[in-house]
């Protein structure tokens, strides 16, 4: 038996956005000298786009340091990056798996957030060790001590030793580096044991294969090595491996306690999951690591290449997607509307969202998504009862005998001033209301049973701007309940639109119908006839308006020999309209297909 | 079918609506523009011996406000190094409040056989919105000096405040004064104009005015028997603008002078929109060409139907199937078919029906590739 290097210590960050996470790595990393000033582009640690651009974190960023600690050693630092959004809870699941501690970072002016507190209740069920740390304690409004008081009251952590930082100016932050070596222990296993590795991350790379982020908890793996998976039969030899510098650094090998990557010439992204363990395949393990629970997607929305003859560039693209994110769930589908496309499951809208603009941007593919929905549970007339995300996949009226629906509690913190706001918006979206708790005098928890269908909607935005932004909001599935729901159709011109198709409370149906027909009425553009649109239940119009026909559309001043101008005009126009889809005789710009998302006529 | 287009950029002060290539502080350089359009001929000369012009048409800007002699000079120019026919349409851009007796009596003697008048609007408070620099008395003493010549006369539908009543005057007054032609067209507001700010004020009326506008027209100018042969033309019988149909059956034309377009042997070449530029060009002994576009056959087989079915009479299938070796009502049978209800086909032509040419755009577009 050989205990792993004592000088690792492997940790994540927990934060809530915006407290400043990113800002502290990109000190840590500094501090340790592993990256020199002039490589570091601001905020090393996003690295997509996306990220940036939202200020959030959403995949999961190894990076490798040194540290020269007051003891006199150079300790091995590994920081694994954690999504701070509800939507990724399953992401911090996996890397905390991977790590031994965990900096909780809460900001001195605001305290600690829902979110923030559930991901570090995930952090204590793995056992990991918690330091917290007070940050931003350069703002006028910071109130550290508060701070402290709150970690110890509502985690029962002892904040006493928490370092008071600004990460912005780089105050303090020695003492977090020092904490991390007193605070964290090092590394359990055994590197004479066979090898056990955790795959957290993976992502594809064209040339070398997939490259697994691994783990190691037992044993060593070197270049040459044969490895297999728990859950695979496929062998792999090793190519590479090496660590996060925080680009892919080769190494000769990597040993128990490590953090690091395999490349092994995998070609199928199927072959390995996140959360399977890597073994030796001459020398097997003979138990798993206890990979994470897998999550179940909870919103559904249909993906569709806008060009339908890119419908292959779309399945490719989102394999490719899959291979980063497990928790992305796709299958084939057709829409009378929309041609072939993809049925995508989602943990939550921003994880939506995120995909949807990865597909655009990383792959160039123009798409249409149709409106989110969750999985209801149909029970029909003969006793079978089937799960259907798709409003176009629900069985006729007559073979449906009820549907449930799922449904989550949520937890809203809030001052105690917005109150009256958010329980009116609960009310609005059929919540019923649990309990609610004062935290301090200046947070309150209110716990609200709510139907998933309509959170999915403007839920978050609407307690957003209710409350100022000063209210958070986290929830969790907790089962299905029986309730009144309808099919609520739009026909356009007289047919019926299955994009548009959507499934509904009865009481609200009337005025979710009403504010479609509203907003698609100024959605679609004139055509040379008039188009009704409707909204119907099985049958019963129950909501309509009208696209006048169009009057004008002519290049009036069409004289003068510039005819390569004109034409220019009208290529334009017929370019606009290319990326319209034909419902029918009506021809429909895809941004119609995101109107069903507002609940508000705007 | 060949025609000449000269274009003479400068007018006494910029319409808030002109989007035109015009100049109205450079008059003083006339004598040397025209010169040099007249060397820019020369240098055309050859390459377009073997072509027989049918018109001349002479525009801008306002290419009465210059001296009539470089006028005079410009027609025997185009005469000398062309083969200009004998009965060619020869038709100058006049404005009222710019034009003499002396100055029509020379335009007439040195050929020019057609006039085309700049009416725009028989309300002197919508002429002063458009920023024009003549009142309704101007077109009166203007229409004197034409009587009895073929002459044109442009009114203008989308204006701030235009009624149909005011409509229904301008054309009387347009009609009134002999014209045999009348083209009407709706203001469009071009970014970069000064009414492009009334616009976004919205000031203007909306797509829906405009096209109540027009139908107004259309139907006030078939009552005075004026029919619509394009969108915005309209003319006694026989009076068409033979210079602008060349266009629409995708003629061949030569442009002189800057921002001319040109469209030879299925070539569209554009001339600088810059004077200096211009100048340069032509006293280094360069053709100011800045824009060159070969048109290749999908490109022409568009253009043809583009601008046909903005006529009347519509696109004539057997000659278009003669000159492309298609079966145009098998290749567009789709697009055909999906505007069935907007589209009509007679005497062996295509057109888009009366109600539906003024929202052609729409229709048009399903026959492009």
């Amino acid at each position: 038996m050989k205990q792993p290097n004592k000088l690792i210590r492997n940790f994540c960050i927990i934060a809530h956005i915006d407290h400043g996470k990113s800002t502290l790595a990109d000190r840590l990393i500094e501090m340790t000298g592993q990256v020199s000033k002039r490589d570091m582009e601001e905020q090393l640690l996003d690295s997509m786009d996306i990220e940036r651009e939202r200020g959030i974190t959403i995949k999961l960023t190894p990076v490798r340091m040194f540290y020269d600690a007051d003891d006199g050693n150079e300790y091995i630092f590994n920081l694994i990056d954690t999504p701070g959004h509800v939507d990724f809870t399953y992401e911090v699941s996996r890397s905390l798996a991977a790590c031994e501690g965990a900096i909780l970072i809460v900001d001195a002016s605001q305290g600690i957030e829902a979110q923030t507190l559930a991901n570090v209740y995930l952090a204590l069920e793995n056992n990991l060790e918690i330091l917290p740390v007070i940050n931003k304690i350069d703002l006028p409004s910071a109130r550290p001590e508060e701070a402290k008081k709150e970690i110890e009251e509502v985690i029962g952590l002892d904040a006493s030793y928490a370092p008071l930082v600004s990460a912005k100016e780089g105050t303090n932050i020695k003492e977090v580096l020092e904490a991390v070596v007193k605070y964290f222990p090092s590394p359990s296993g055994d590197e004479d044991a066979p090898l056990k590795a955790l795959i957290f991350d993976s992502y594809y790379d064209n040339y070398k294969g997939v490259i697994l982020f691994v783990r190691l908890k037992d044993g060593r793996v070197n270049v040459g090595d044969k490895i297999t998976t728990f859950r695979s039969d496929k062998l792999y030899e090793v190519t590479e491996v090496g660590v996060f510098a925080p680009s892919l650094l080769p190494k000769n090998g990597l040993a128990a306690g490590e953090v690091g990557y395999i490349a092994a010439s995998i070609k199928s992204i199927q072959d390995v999951a996140v959360g399977d363990t890597v073994i030796n395949a001459d020398n097997r393990a003979k138990e798993p690591l206890p990979g994470y629970k897998k999550v179940q997607p909870v919103v559904f929305c249909g993906i569709y290449p806008l060009d339908g003859s890119r419908f292959n560039d779309l399945k490719d693209a989102l394999l490719k997607l899959q291979l980063n994110d497990a928790s992305l769930v796709f299958e084939a589908d057709t829409s009378q509307a929309l041609g072939f496309g993809f049925r995508c499951g989602f943990l939550g809208l921003l994880h939506m969202e995120i995909m949807q603009e990865r597909l655009e941007r990383e792959f160039n593919l123009d798409i249409i998504t149709t409106a989110p929905s969750v999985s209801y549970k149909v029970i029909k007339t003969d006793g079978e009862s089937l799960f259907v995300d798709n409003p176009s996949h629900l069985p006729p009226v007559s073979e449906i005998d009820y549907m449930e629906e799922p449904i989550v509690h949520a937890d809203i913190y809030s001052p105690p001033d917005y109150l009256g706001q958010i329980m009116d918006l609960c009310r609005d979206k059929r919540g019923v209301f649990e309990q609610m708790t004062y935290l301090d005098a200046n947070r309150v928890q209110l716990e609200y049973k709510l139907p998933l269908n309509e959170i999915i909607f403007d839920f978050f935005d609407q307690i957003k701007s209710r409350t100022r932004g000063y209210a958070s909001f986290d929830y969790e599935l907790t089962g299905y309940e029986r309730s009144k729901l309808v099919k609520l159709d739009i026909l356009l011109n007289g047919e019926v639109c299955d994009a548009l198709s959507m499934i509904v409370h009865e009481d609200s149906a009337y005025s979710r119908g009403r504010t479609l027909c509203e907003n698609l009425k100024d959605a679609i553009p004139r055509q040379l006839f008039e188009i009704p649109v409707q909204a119907a239940i099985g049958g019963k119009i129950i909501a309509r308006e009208t696209v006048k026909a169009m009057r004008k559309d002519v290049l009036a001043k069409c004289y003068g020999g510039d005819i390569t101008r004109k034409k220019k005009l009208l290529e334009k126009q017929k370019e606009g309209k290319k990326r319209m889809r034909t419902i029918g005789s009506v021809e429909v710009p895809s941004e119609v297909f995101m109107q069903i998302l507002k609940t508000n006529k705007d | 079918m060949a025609g000449i287009y000269v274009h003479v950029p400068f007018c006494k002060s910029k319409c808030r609506y002109c989007d035109f290539t015009s100049f109205p502080d450079k008059i003083g350089f006339a004598e040397s523009y025209m010169t040099c359009v007249y060397r820019e001929m020369l240098m055309r000369k050859e390459e377009l011996s073997s072509y027989v012009f049918d018109t001349l048409y002479i525009g801008g800007g306002t290419p009465s406000v210059i001296d009539e002699s470089y006028i005079a000079m410009l027609v025997a120019a185009a005469k000398k190094y062309f083969n200009l026919s004998k009965n060619a349409e020869i038709t100058i851009e006049i404005n009222p409040g710019t034009v003499s007796a002396s100055k029509i009596e020379l335009y007439k003697q040195c050929g020019i056989n057609r006039f085309s008048v700049g009416l725009q609007s028989a309300v002197d408070s919508q002429l002063k919105d458009l920023g024009r620099c003549h009142g309704l008395n101007e077109f009166f003493a203007c229409a004197k000096l034409l009587r009895g010549e073929n002459f044109s006369v442009d009114v203008m539908i989308g204006l701030k405040g235009q009624s149909l009543g005011d409509i229904e005057k301008t054309i009387e007054v347009a009609a009134g004064s002999g014209a045999s032609h009348i083209s009407m067209y709706a203001l469009t507001p071009e970014d970069g104009t000064p009414i492009f700010t009334d616009y976004l004020n919205g000031e203007l009326p909306d797509g829906d005015e405009v096209a109540e506008m027009y139908a107004f027209g259309v139907k006030k100018l078939r009552g005075l028997g004026y029919e619509r042969y394009e969108v915005s033309n309209f003319c006694k019988k026989g009076k068409e603008s033979r210079h602008n149909l060349n266009y629409w059956q995708r003629g061949e034309y030569i442009g002189f002078g800057v921002s001319a377009s040109s469209h030879i042997k299925n070539v569209r070449f554009t001339n600088t929109f810059d004077l200096d530029e211009y100048f340069k060009c032509i006293l280094t002994n360069h053709l100011p060409v800045i824009d060159r576009e070969e048109v290749d056959r999908d490109g022409q087989k568009e253009e043809s139907i583009m601008l046909a079915l903005r006529t009347a009479k519509g696109l004539d299938i057997t000659a278009f199937d003669a000159e492309f070796g298609t079966d145009f009502l098998g290749d567009y049978k789709s697009a055909i078919e999906k505007n069935e209800k907007y589209l009509e086909i007679s005497d062996g032509h295509l057109r888009i029906k009366d109600e539906y040419l003024f929202v052609q755009n729409t229709i048009i577009c399903d026959f492009l590739s």
